[in-house]
């Protein structure tokens, strides 16, 4: 096995008495695309939240790349390479594509010109119209707007992305457009992706393991198809058979 | 790059030319009014308002905190300016420096916490609205209820000192050109991108590595700093040192004037500033004399038509037309 990017060690996450995230560890290998599926209320964003910063996990340890950034803030945990982007989009509806993404490149470098032509690389390489560019984020279409979230996290320069529902609302063709995207910048970027997803055809097409969240634990592990036929995650998303 | 760095000159270029052409406006001004002593008075007044209103902009309309504290350091900027001179004879030109390098210690002390502690929106607006009343309290702890009155002494440069409005005017009208270059400095720079990201949405500029807390702090220190330097300069010219100079009320006018003028935009702020000052003070001139406080009735109805016909502010009008030439532009090209 490859050491692994990222390794989420036993953390726990409770609000008040619920268990959101219940002793849960996982680890994701450099390069790959990691699916993570699981019912709604799975605890899939919460612990999506405990990597990213935004809480603190009660116990366990999340180390990336070696080093331990458990309870790191958001804006710390983005500098060490960790991006991700967001279920509802959070456009910054003022800023035009092309500022919004500069406003990402702006944390590797203080020259607001230097950041703006890599937000234009980026704005090119993932294929958004130059026309576009100067359209705010109040006047563009939602995939428009998953395509500048993933560039404005590409622009920060990551090594890891975290997708949150990235196909959520878009028409079939448009998945299949964003799918293509995400392996494009894979490919040219060497990122680590992992994808929480409902649309299965979407996680199931894309992801090349899969790790399936109940309850806040991990159920099961494996290839798309393996996983698909488990038992214990049929039983999950569809309840056990009535006696 | 030769080819991004001619452009870059070319946009300050661009820039400059348009402060040049304002200071030259605003130069003029004493002219057009004819060296009469009102309405000189008047128009430094105007400067005041709209000096105020465009440092404010940088808190209110880039970082989008509604901050109604701008005469609490404009204040504080003003009477340390004041006591330095009454009480120890020290030339207002170091004092104003002072009595800003205050306020940005009050900023900082306040802000601080502030932040750390995720105040925002409605919450920040009453903070601040009591941070006015605050400090006049504690002046009036200090200073009872008595009005110090600088000595008035030979007209002279060094203790700003003059018979005539116009030195005041154009001392405020200086100020005001600066303030906008820090403006159009700010919005060019990394700090004015990532206060748009904190006005627009603060989780996800958090999660593009900005630290919030941090810069929303730097965006009060310049604020503060700015509406300092203005107290200083304003002093000389009234001359009345007073707990009244803590004006919430004062506060609130400045954000309404920035929010008029349209929240980020430097020229919608001063453009507000300047005719909402000149309306209410022409109103009190005519109807307020027979009807006293009508034209406050007047100046709210204005301002309640600007949010229900333009609610994106004056700067909406500028923008508009910006964009329909520069749109033009690119599809012919």
């Amino acid at each position: 096995m490859p050491n692994p990017i990222l390794r989420v060690e036993d953390v726990v996450k409770r609000f008040g008495g619920i268990i959101a995230v219940n002793h849960m560890s996982m680890e994701v290998y450099e390069n790959e695309i990691l699916g993570l599926i699981g019912p709604n209320g799975a605890g899939k964003t919460t612990l999506f939240n405990c990597i990213t910063g935004v809480y603190k996990p009660e116990e366990g340890k999340i180390i990336f790349r070696n080093e331990d950034i458990t309870g790191l803030p958001p804006h710390v945990i983005i500098q060490k390479g960790i991006a991700r982007t967001w279920q509802k989009v959070r456009p910054f509806k003022k800023l035009t594509i092309l500022e919004a993404v500069t406003v990402g490149a702006l944390l590797r470098t203080p020259d607001v010109d230097e950041a703006k032509e890599t937000a234009k690389e980026i704005l090119e390489f993932i294929g958004i119209e130059k026309n576009r560019w100067n359209r705010l984020g109040s006047e563009i279409t939602l995939i428009e707007h998953k395509l500048v979230d993933l560039a404005r996290a590409l622009a920060t320069r990551p090594k890891l992305i975290l997708l949150d529902e990235v196909a959520a609302g878009l028409r079939p063709h448009e998945m299949d457009e964003l799918a293509k995207v995400l392996l494009k910048v894979r490919e040219e970027y060497k990122l680590t992706l992992i994808v929480v997803e409902h649309v299965m055809r979407f996680v199931m097409g894309l992801s090349e393991r899969i790790i399936v969240m109940h309850e806040g634990k991990k159920i099961a592990e494996g290839k798309p198809e393996e996983v698909a036929n488990n038992p214990r995650v049929v039983e999950a998303y569809l309840g056990t058979k009535p006696l | 790059m030769p080819g991004t760095l001619s452009k870059k000159l070319a946009l300050t270029k661009e820039r400059l030319y348009s402060l040049v052409g304002l200071a030259i406006i605003l130069a003029l001004v004493p002219v057009f009014l004819g060296f009469n002593f009102y309405y000189v008075l008047l128009a430094a007044d105007v400067m005041l308002a709209a000096s105020l209103v465009a440092a404010w902009n940088i808190i209110g309309g880039y970082a989008g905190q509604l901050d109604l504290a701008a005469s609490a350091y404009m204040a504080l900027g003003a009477v340390v300016t004041g006591h330095l001179l009454a009480n120890f004879g020290l030339t207002p030109w170091i004092g104003m420096f002072i009595g800003a390098g205050s306020a940005v210690a009050v900023a900082a002390l306040v802000g601080y916490p502030t932040f750390r502690f995720g105040i925002k929106e409605v919450w920040y607006a009453l903070l601040t609205s009591a941070l006015v009343v605050i400090m006049m309290r504690i002046y009036y702890l200090i200073y009872g209820s008595f009005e110090t009155y600088i000595p008035h002494m030979e007209p002279e440069w060094l203790y700003l000192t003059f018979r005539r409005y116009e030195v005041y005017y154009y001392m405020l009208a200086a100020m005001l050109v600066i303030i906008i270059w820090v403006n159009l400095k700010i919005k060019d720079s990394k700090l004015g991108y990532y206060l748009a990201a904190i006005r627009e949405d603060e989780l996800a500029a958090e999660a593009l590595g900005i630290d919030v807390r941090r810069y929303k702090l730097y965006a009060l220190m310049i604020y503060a700093l700015l509406a300092g330097l203005v107290g200083g300069i304003y002093i000389t010219l009234t001359g009345i040192l007073s707990f009244r100079l803590f004006d919430p009320w004062l506060g609130i006018v400045v954000a309404v004037m920035g929010i008029v003028g349209g929240l980020g935009s430097i020229s919608g702020a001063v453009l507000s500033a300047v005719i909402l000052r000149s309306i209410e003070e022409y109103l009190r001139g005519t109807i307020g004399a027979t009807y006293p406080g009508s034209h406050l009735l007047v100046y709210g109805l204005i301002i309640i038509l600007v949010g229900v016909l333009k609610p994106e502010g004056l700067a909406s009008f500028i923008d508009y037309f910006k964009k329909k030439i520069t749109r033009r532009g690119e599809e012919v090209g």
